[in-house]
């Protein structure tokens, strides 16, 4: 059978995030209007190989999709250690605005889900003027620990194995099979500490608090998505945050937690009417 | 409500690989009835209905019946759906050594969503 290539193209490439030379992969496909896609605590970018596929979206959208220091394809920083990586706002922030700086993207359209989805409210807090318009998914301003994630990096148990067990819950039962387990094995795939240590960053360091009243939607465009079977960002806490920032959030229906990689056929129903009105 | 899972082994053959060295003890409860269920490499030996008098497991799930009744839908309503949304809902408290559990998430979740009406078990 011959092989039917996708029009996704892969490169590599080297720059510096505050002054640490790092070695980054990204994935992109179409052209147009930049969108940047940022994946969720624990993954990569394969999260949004859909969207890389989708024929609609690729006419007007050049979609281009990094993975995150430590995941997926991309390289630690020099001098890394097993044991060390814990995210924090500011280097999360760094990593995008030099990501985006080094691609030379103008306005681009950033989307993020879940850590992704708070970072793009820090953007929104900090850079409003840098962006076309901000698409948050599986957004919350802030979560309470529900969980003790230090089980999510101990010897005595497989990383692999719980980080898979975590994130197969937080998707809609609902979903198909086949895009579910995709989802969890990308978790399955992650390094020791890296699920939990951009946990850090979810569960505590990047929590807005008061600060997200400073987000002035007339600035910067606002798109909030979730779906009804999150239990870790609720569509209860999007729709605060929406109430907040005074705009409307879309609740999607048989969704979870990761919408563009455990149901993308249900989640781009939803997307395409908002990616139409940026313009 | 938890007996069935002993009759269950036959059409879980992908849990008991993913559980081949796992041999515990647990317990659960819906506040007026508890179950002890014994696990040998993966597969159920054994559930015994309580009252006990000195139950030994290792550890303990405990929720409402309403709430098991919810989570055992063939498809759970948000919130409902996994042990863990149950957690954080607080109506489910995870009690004891948890390391049998929490290194061998997946299984417990799937053992458990195997008593879902067959449309929707998912079973990997």
């Amino acid at each position: 059978m011959k092989i039917e290539k996708e029009p996704i193209t892969g490169n590599y490439g080297k720059f510096e995030i505050d002054g640490v030379k790092h070695r980054i992969y990204w994935e992109e496909a179409g052209e147009g209007i930049p969108l940047v896609c940022l994946h969720t605590a624990g993954s990569d970018g394969r999260q949004y190989r859909a969207l890389l596929n989708d024929k609609k979206i690729l006419k007007k959208y050049r979609v281009i999709v990094f993975d995150m220091p430590w995941h997926g394809k991309s390289s630690p920083p020099e001098n890394s250690q097993v044991g060390h990586y814990k995210l924090s706002t500011e280097s999360y922030i760094s990593q995008i605005m030099s990501f985006i700086d080094g691609l030379e993207l103008v306005k681009p359209v950033v989307m993020g889900c879940s850590i992704g989805g708070r970072i793009i409210l820090h953007l929104a807090i900090h850079f409003p003027e840098k962006f076309k318009a901000l698409i948050g998914l599986q957004s919350a301003g802030h979560l309470d620990p529900y969980y003790d994630i230090s089980w999510l990096h101990r010897q005595d148990v497989h990383g692999g194995e719980v980080c898979g067990g975590i994130a197969y819950g937080l998707m809609a039962p609902t979903s198909p099979e086949n895009d579910k387990f995709e989802t969890m094995w990308h978790y399955m795939q992650g390094g020791p500490g890296i699920f939990k240590g951009d946990l850090f960053f979810y569960k505590f360091d990047g929590n807005i608090g008061t600060e997200i009243k400073k987000i002035d939607n007339s600035k910067c465009p606002i798109f909030l998505l979730t779906g009804e079977y999150d239990y870790s960002a609720t569509p209860e806490e999007t729709k605060s945050l929406a109430d907040t920032i005074g705009i409307a959030m879309i609740k999607m229906k048989n969704v979870g937690h990761f919408p563009m990689s455990e149901n993308p056929e249900e989640f781009l129903k939803y997307l395409h009417p908002v990616l139409e009105k940026i313009n | 409500m938890f007996k069935s899972l002993i009759e269950k082994n036959e059409r879980r053959s992908q849990l008991s690989i993913m559980g081949q060295y796992l041999n515990t003890c647990f317990m659960i409860s819906t506040v007026d009835d508890e179950y002890l269920i014994s696990i040998e490499k993966g597969n159920v030996t054994n559930v015994e209905e309580g009252p006990f008098v000195m139950p030994s497991y290792i550890f303990k799930l405990t929720a409402s019946k309403n709430e098991w009744l919810k989570f055992l839908q063939s498809t759970p309503q948000p919130g409902s759906h996994d042990i863990i949304a149950m957690l954080r809902r607080k109506v489910l408290k995870f009690e004891g050594d948890l390391h049998p559990l929490m290194s061998h998430l997946l299984y417990f979740k799937l053992l458990l969503a195997s008593l879902r009406p067959a449309e929707s078990n998912n079973e990997n």
